[in-house]
Protein backbone atom coordinates (compact mmCIF):
# COMPACT_ATOMS: atom_id res chain seq x y z
CA UNK A 1 0.00 0.00 0.00
CA UNK A 2 1.23 3.40 -0.55
CA UNK A 3 2.29 5.74 1.78
CA UNK A 4 0.32 9.03 2.23
CA UNK A 5 2.64 12.21 1.34
CA UNK A 6 0.88 14.38 3.00
CA UNK A 7 -0.13 12.32 6.41
CA UNK A 8 1.41 15.07 8.06
CA UNK A 9 1.06 18.36 6.45
CA UNK A 10 2.00 20.68 9.07
CA UNK A 11 6.01 20.80 8.81
CA UNK A 12 5.63 20.30 5.09
CA UNK A 13 3.58 23.69 4.59
CA UNK A 14 6.51 25.56 6.91
CA UNK A 15 9.46 23.78 4.98
CA UNK A 16 7.73 24.48 1.00
CA UNK A 17 6.77 27.96 2.18
CA UNK A 18 10.50 28.53 3.53
CA UNK A 19 11.52 27.84 -0.25
CA UNK A 20 9.79 29.71 -1.48
CA UNK A 21 9.99 32.60 0.08
CA UNK A 22 13.68 32.02 -0.84
CA UNK A 23 12.93 31.83 -4.25
CA UNK A 24 10.64 34.51 -4.58
CA UNK A 25 10.44 36.67 -1.45
CA UNK A 26 8.52 36.23 1.97
CA UNK A 27 5.03 37.35 2.01
CA UNK A 28 1.49 37.23 0.08
CA UNK A 29 2.72 35.41 -3.38
CA UNK A 30 4.61 33.29 -1.70
CA UNK A 31 1.98 32.26 0.70
CA UNK A 32 -0.63 32.30 -2.88
CA UNK A 33 2.34 29.44 -4.32
CA UNK A 34 2.64 27.50 -1.70
CA UNK A 35 -1.21 26.98 -1.18
CA UNK A 36 -1.16 26.14 -5.51
CA UNK A 37 1.39 23.77 -4.53
CA UNK A 38 -0.66 22.15 -2.02
CA UNK A 39 -3.55 22.44 -4.02
CA UNK A 40 -1.66 20.18 -6.82
CA UNK A 41 -0.57 17.75 -4.41
CA UNK A 42 -3.66 17.07 -3.57
CA UNK A 43 -4.83 16.22 -7.05
CA UNK A 44 -1.94 14.39 -7.87
CA UNK A 45 -1.01 12.67 -4.35
CA UNK A 46 -2.23 9.08 -6.33
CA UNK A 47 1.04 9.81 -8.33
CA UNK A 48 3.39 9.88 -5.49
CA UNK A 49 5.97 7.44 -5.13
CA UNK A 50 8.11 6.71 -1.86
CA UNK A 51 10.38 4.72 -3.73
CA UNK A 52 11.54 7.64 -5.66
CA UNK A 53 12.12 10.20 -2.82
CA UNK A 54 10.64 11.83 0.54
CA UNK A 55 7.08 13.52 0.25
CA UNK A 56 9.36 16.80 0.92
CA UNK A 57 11.51 16.06 -2.26
CA UNK A 58 8.38 15.52 -4.06
CA UNK A 59 6.60 18.89 -3.03
CA UNK A 60 9.20 21.02 -3.97
CA UNK A 61 9.18 19.71 -7.39
CA UNK A 62 5.36 20.60 -7.37
CA UNK A 63 6.81 24.28 -6.11
CA UNK A 64 9.27 24.36 -8.73
CA UNK A 65 6.52 24.16 -11.22
CA UNK A 66 4.29 26.72 -9.72
CA UNK A 67 6.72 29.29 -9.31
CA UNK A 68 7.67 28.54 -13.27
CA UNK A 69 4.27 28.64 -14.51
CA UNK A 70 3.50 31.53 -11.90
CA UNK A 71 6.78 33.44 -13.42
CA UNK A 72 6.99 35.35 -10.85
CA UNK A 73 10.05 37.83 -10.23
CA UNK A 74 11.70 39.42 -7.38
CA UNK A 75 11.78 43.18 -7.22
CA UNK A 76 15.57 44.09 -7.46
CA UNK A 77 16.68 45.02 -4.51
CA UNK A 78 16.21 48.80 -3.30
CA UNK A 79 14.43 49.44 -6.45
CA UNK A 80 11.53 50.93 -4.65
CA UNK A 81 13.36 53.37 -2.16
CA UNK A 82 15.33 54.76 -5.41
CA UNK A 83 11.87 55.16 -6.98
CA UNK A 84 10.45 56.79 -4.25
CA UNK A 85 13.40 59.11 -3.78
CA UNK A 86 15.70 58.98 -6.34
CA UNK A 87 18.08 62.14 -4.57
CA UNK A 88 18.45 60.11 -1.44
CA UNK A 89 21.41 57.72 -2.40
CA UNK A 90 23.60 57.76 0.58
CA UNK A 91 20.22 57.19 2.52
CA UNK A 92 18.88 53.66 0.65
CA UNK A 93 22.64 52.84 0.80
CA UNK A 94 22.99 52.36 4.77
CA UNK A 95 19.53 50.61 4.71
CA UNK A 96 20.10 47.57 6.29
CA UNK A 97 20.61 44.11 4.48
CA UNK A 98 19.16 41.24 5.59
CA UNK A 99 20.17 37.91 4.81
CA UNK A 100 17.07 37.16 3.29
CA UNK A 101 17.36 40.57 0.63
CA UNK A 102 20.93 39.15 -0.28
CA UNK A 103 20.13 36.34 -0.98
CA UNK A 104 17.45 38.02 -3.32
CA UNK A 105 19.95 39.78 -4.70
CA UNK A 106 21.87 36.40 -5.83
CA UNK A 107 21.32 35.04 -9.33
CA UNK A 108 18.51 32.31 -9.86
CA UNK A 109 20.73 29.03 -9.70
CA UNK A 110 22.49 30.36 -6.50
CA UNK A 111 18.87 31.46 -4.67
CA UNK A 112 17.94 28.09 -6.00
CA UNK A 113 20.22 26.26 -4.13
CA UNK A 114 19.55 28.24 -1.08
CA UNK A 115 16.59 27.73 -0.86
CA UNK A 116 16.31 24.02 -1.30
CA UNK A 117 19.42 23.58 1.22
CA UNK A 118 18.22 26.08 3.88
CA UNK A 119 14.76 26.96 3.22
CA UNK A 120 13.64 23.10 2.74
CA UNK A 121 16.13 21.47 4.29
CA UNK A 122 16.97 19.21 1.68
CA UNK A 123 20.20 16.95 2.23
CA UNK A 124 22.84 17.70 -0.94
CA UNK A 125 21.69 14.04 -2.22
CA UNK A 126 18.02 15.17 -2.37
CA UNK A 127 18.83 18.62 -4.03
CA UNK A 128 20.75 16.29 -6.65
CA UNK A 129 17.79 14.03 -7.78
CA UNK A 130 15.83 17.36 -7.88
CA UNK A 131 17.79 19.71 -9.96
CA UNK A 132 19.17 16.20 -11.41
CA UNK A 133 22.94 16.95 -10.38
CA UNK A 134 24.98 15.03 -8.88
CA UNK A 135 25.85 15.12 -5.24
CA UNK A 136 29.29 16.10 -5.62
CA UNK A 137 28.34 19.34 -8.17
CA UNK A 138 25.54 20.03 -5.59
CA UNK A 139 28.15 20.66 -2.58
CA UNK A 140 30.51 22.80 -5.09
CA UNK A 141 28.05 24.75 -6.20
CA UNK A 142 26.28 25.61 -2.82
CA UNK A 143 29.84 26.32 -1.06
CA UNK A 144 29.98 28.72 -4.06
CA UNK A 145 26.85 29.89 -4.00
CA UNK A 146 27.42 30.63 -0.14
CA UNK A 147 30.58 32.49 -0.80
CA UNK A 148 28.42 35.04 -3.52
CA UNK A 149 26.29 35.61 -0.63
CA UNK A 150 29.08 36.39 1.93
CA UNK A 151 30.98 38.43 -0.11
CA UNK A 152 27.37 40.83 -0.98
CA UNK A 153 27.04 40.97 2.75
CA UNK A 154 30.53 42.12 3.12
CA UNK A 155 30.46 44.79 0.29
CA UNK A 156 27.14 45.55 1.86
CA UNK A 157 28.83 45.88 5.41
CA UNK A 158 32.11 47.63 3.69
CA UNK A 159 29.56 50.58 2.32
CA UNK A 160 27.91 51.22 5.45
CA UNK A 161 30.90 51.72 6.97
CA UNK A 162 32.42 54.21 4.48
CA UNK A 163 28.84 56.31 4.95
CA UNK A 164 29.20 56.33 8.07
CA UNK A 165 32.19 57.65 8.35
CA UNK A 166 31.21 60.50 5.50
CA UNK A 167 27.99 61.47 7.48
CA UNK A 168 30.12 61.43 10.75
CA UNK A 169 32.27 65.31 10.03
CA UNK A 170 28.49 67.14 8.76
CA UNK A 171 26.69 66.19 12.02
CA UNK A 172 29.98 67.91 14.01
CA UNK B 1 44.81 28.76 9.14
CA UNK B 2 42.63 30.97 7.01
CA UNK B 3 40.94 27.94 5.35
CA UNK B 4 39.92 27.41 9.30
CA UNK B 5 38.49 30.53 9.41
CA UNK B 6 36.68 30.87 6.35
CA UNK B 7 34.74 27.11 7.01
CA UNK B 8 34.27 28.86 10.45
CA UNK B 9 32.96 32.01 9.07
CA UNK B 10 30.56 29.49 6.37
CA UNK B 11 29.26 27.47 9.18
CA UNK B 12 27.89 30.88 11.22
CA UNK B 13 26.29 31.76 7.63
CA UNK B 14 24.77 28.19 7.25
CA UNK B 15 23.40 28.80 11.13
CA UNK B 16 22.52 32.43 10.02
CA UNK B 17 20.82 31.13 7.31
CA UNK B 18 18.97 28.34 8.97
CA UNK B 19 17.95 30.72 11.71
CA UNK B 20 16.52 33.40 8.93
CA UNK B 21 14.31 31.05 7.35
CA UNK B 22 11.35 32.77 6.11
CA UNK B 23 8.15 31.38 8.61
CA UNK B 24 4.86 31.36 7.42
CA UNK B 25 1.69 32.96 9.43
CA UNK B 26 0.42 30.52 11.65
CA UNK B 27 -3.34 30.93 10.74
CA UNK B 28 -2.00 30.24 6.82
CA UNK B 29 -0.71 26.68 7.90
CA UNK B 30 -3.54 26.29 10.07
CA UNK B 31 -5.56 26.69 7.34
CA UNK B 32 -3.84 25.02 4.57
CA UNK B 33 -3.22 22.24 6.88
CA UNK B 34 -7.08 22.00 7.63
CA UNK B 35 -7.59 22.01 4.22
CA UNK B 36 -5.09 19.01 3.20
CA UNK B 37 -6.87 17.06 6.17
CA UNK B 38 -10.60 17.72 5.06
CA UNK B 39 -9.42 16.68 1.34
CA UNK B 40 -7.28 13.58 2.58
CA UNK B 41 -10.57 12.55 4.54
CA UNK B 42 -12.81 12.46 1.60
CA UNK B 43 -10.63 10.83 -0.77
CA UNK B 44 -10.04 8.15 1.55
CA UNK B 45 -13.79 6.45 1.12
CA UNK B 46 -13.04 6.26 -2.66
CA UNK B 47 -9.56 4.89 -1.33
CA UNK B 48 -11.58 2.24 1.00
CA UNK B 49 -13.82 0.92 -1.29
CA UNK B 50 -11.29 0.12 -4.24
CA UNK B 51 -9.34 -1.36 -1.10
CA UNK B 52 -12.49 -3.85 -0.41
CA UNK B 53 -12.70 -4.28 -4.37
CA UNK B 54 -9.29 -5.21 -4.65
CA UNK B 55 -9.06 -7.61 -1.70
CA UNK B 56 -12.52 -9.11 -3.18
CA UNK B 57 -10.88 -9.46 -6.15
CA UNK B 58 -7.86 -11.22 -4.61
CA UNK B 59 -10.08 -13.53 -3.27
CA UNK B 60 -12.05 -14.57 -6.11
CA UNK B 61 -8.72 -15.42 -8.19
CA UNK B 62 -7.47 -17.58 -5.06
CA UNK B 63 -10.55 -19.83 -4.97
CA UNK B 64 -10.83 -19.74 -8.64
CA UNK B 65 -6.81 -21.01 -8.89
CA UNK B 66 -8.19 -24.36 -6.30
CA UNK B 67 -11.10 -24.57 -7.57
CA UNK B 68 -12.75 -23.87 -4.90
CA UNK B 69 -15.19 -21.37 -6.57
CA UNK B 70 -16.85 -24.82 -7.91
CA UNK B 71 -16.97 -26.39 -4.61
CA UNK B 72 -18.31 -22.99 -3.13
CA UNK B 73 -20.88 -22.86 -6.01
CA UNK B 74 -22.36 -26.61 -5.12
CA UNK B 75 -22.47 -25.81 -1.48
CA UNK B 76 -24.60 -22.67 -2.18
CA UNK B 77 -26.93 -24.70 -5.03
CA UNK B 78 -26.87 -27.57 -2.09
CA UNK B 79 -28.20 -25.15 0.53
CA UNK B 80 -30.81 -23.52 -2.20
CA UNK B 81 -32.61 -27.24 -2.41
CA UNK B 82 -32.55 -27.93 1.18
CA UNK B 83 -34.09 -24.64 1.71
CA UNK B 84 -36.63 -25.27 -1.18
CA UNK B 85 -37.43 -28.47 0.60
CA UNK B 86 -37.56 -27.01 3.90
CA UNK B 87 -39.77 -24.20 2.76
CA UNK B 88 -41.90 -26.29 0.61
CA UNK B 89 -44.77 -27.42 2.31
CA UNK B 90 -47.56 -28.49 -0.36
CA UNK B 91 -48.58 -31.86 -0.44
CA UNK B 92 -46.57 -34.72 -2.60
CA UNK B 93 -46.06 -33.95 -6.26
CA UNK B 94 -47.67 -36.12 -8.78
CA UNK B 95 -44.67 -37.44 -11.47
CA UNK B 96 -47.08 -37.26 -15.01
CA UNK B 97 -44.36 -39.43 -16.30
CA UNK B 98 -44.84 -43.21 -16.21
CA UNK B 99 -43.24 -45.90 -17.84
CA UNK B 100 -46.36 -46.55 -19.76
CA UNK B 101 -46.92 -43.39 -21.03
CA UNK B 102 -43.23 -43.10 -22.12
CA UNK B 103 -44.28 -46.67 -24.15
CA UNK B 104 -47.32 -45.60 -25.66
CA UNK B 105 -47.14 -42.14 -25.99
CA UNK B 106 -48.89 -40.03 -28.80
CA UNK B 107 -48.35 -40.73 -32.04
CA UNK B 108 -45.19 -38.95 -33.72
CA UNK B 109 -46.99 -35.89 -36.18
CA UNK B 110 -46.57 -36.34 -39.86
CA UNK B 111 -44.06 -34.61 -41.43
CA UNK B 112 -45.44 -31.27 -43.10
CA UNK B 113 -42.45 -31.06 -44.95
CA UNK B 114 -42.13 -34.95 -46.42
CA UNK B 115 -46.06 -34.52 -47.52
CA UNK B 116 -45.49 -31.14 -48.72
CA UNK B 117 -42.53 -33.03 -51.25
CA UNK B 118 -44.52 -35.99 -52.27
CA UNK B 119 -47.42 -33.55 -53.88
CA UNK B 120 -44.84 -31.22 -55.54
CA UNK B 121 -43.60 -34.83 -57.27
CA UNK B 122 -46.76 -35.71 -57.70
CA UNK B 123 -47.30 -32.29 -59.75
CA UNK B 124 -44.23 -32.77 -61.46
CA UNK B 125 -45.54 -36.30 -62.89
CA UNK B 126 -49.41 -34.88 -63.26
CA UNK B 127 -47.37 -32.31 -65.93
CA UNK B 128 -45.28 -34.62 -67.43
CA UNK B 129 -48.26 -36.38 -68.26
CA UNK B 130 -50.05 -33.46 -69.53
CA UNK B 131 -47.21 -32.80 -72.32
CA UNK B 132 -47.02 -36.75 -72.83
CA UNK B 133 -50.71 -36.59 -73.43
CA UNK B 134 -49.79 -34.17 -76.15
CA UNK B 135 -47.58 -35.53 -77.89
CA UNK B 136 -48.59 -38.59 -80.55
CA UNK B 137 -47.25 -41.37 -78.94
CA UNK B 138 -43.79 -42.89 -79.63
CA UNK B 139 -44.52 -46.03 -82.29
CA UNK B 140 -40.61 -46.58 -82.54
Amino acid sequence: MARDPLADPGPLIRRVYAYVAYRIGDGAEAEDVTSETFERALRYRESYDAGRGEPVAWLIGIARRCIEGTRLRPEPFGAAEEAADPIDVAGATIERLTLAQAVERLDERDRELIALRYGSDLSARQIGEVLELRTNAVEVALHRALARLRKLLEDEDTAQADARLTERPSTL
Amino acid sequence: MRGFFRRNQELDLERELRAGRPEPKDEFVQMLEGRVRETGRRSRGGFRVAFVGAITACMLFALASVGGLGQAASAVSDVAVTAKRIVNTQGPTIVQKSSAASQYGKPAKKKVKAKKKVKAKKKVKAKRQVRRAGRPRFTG
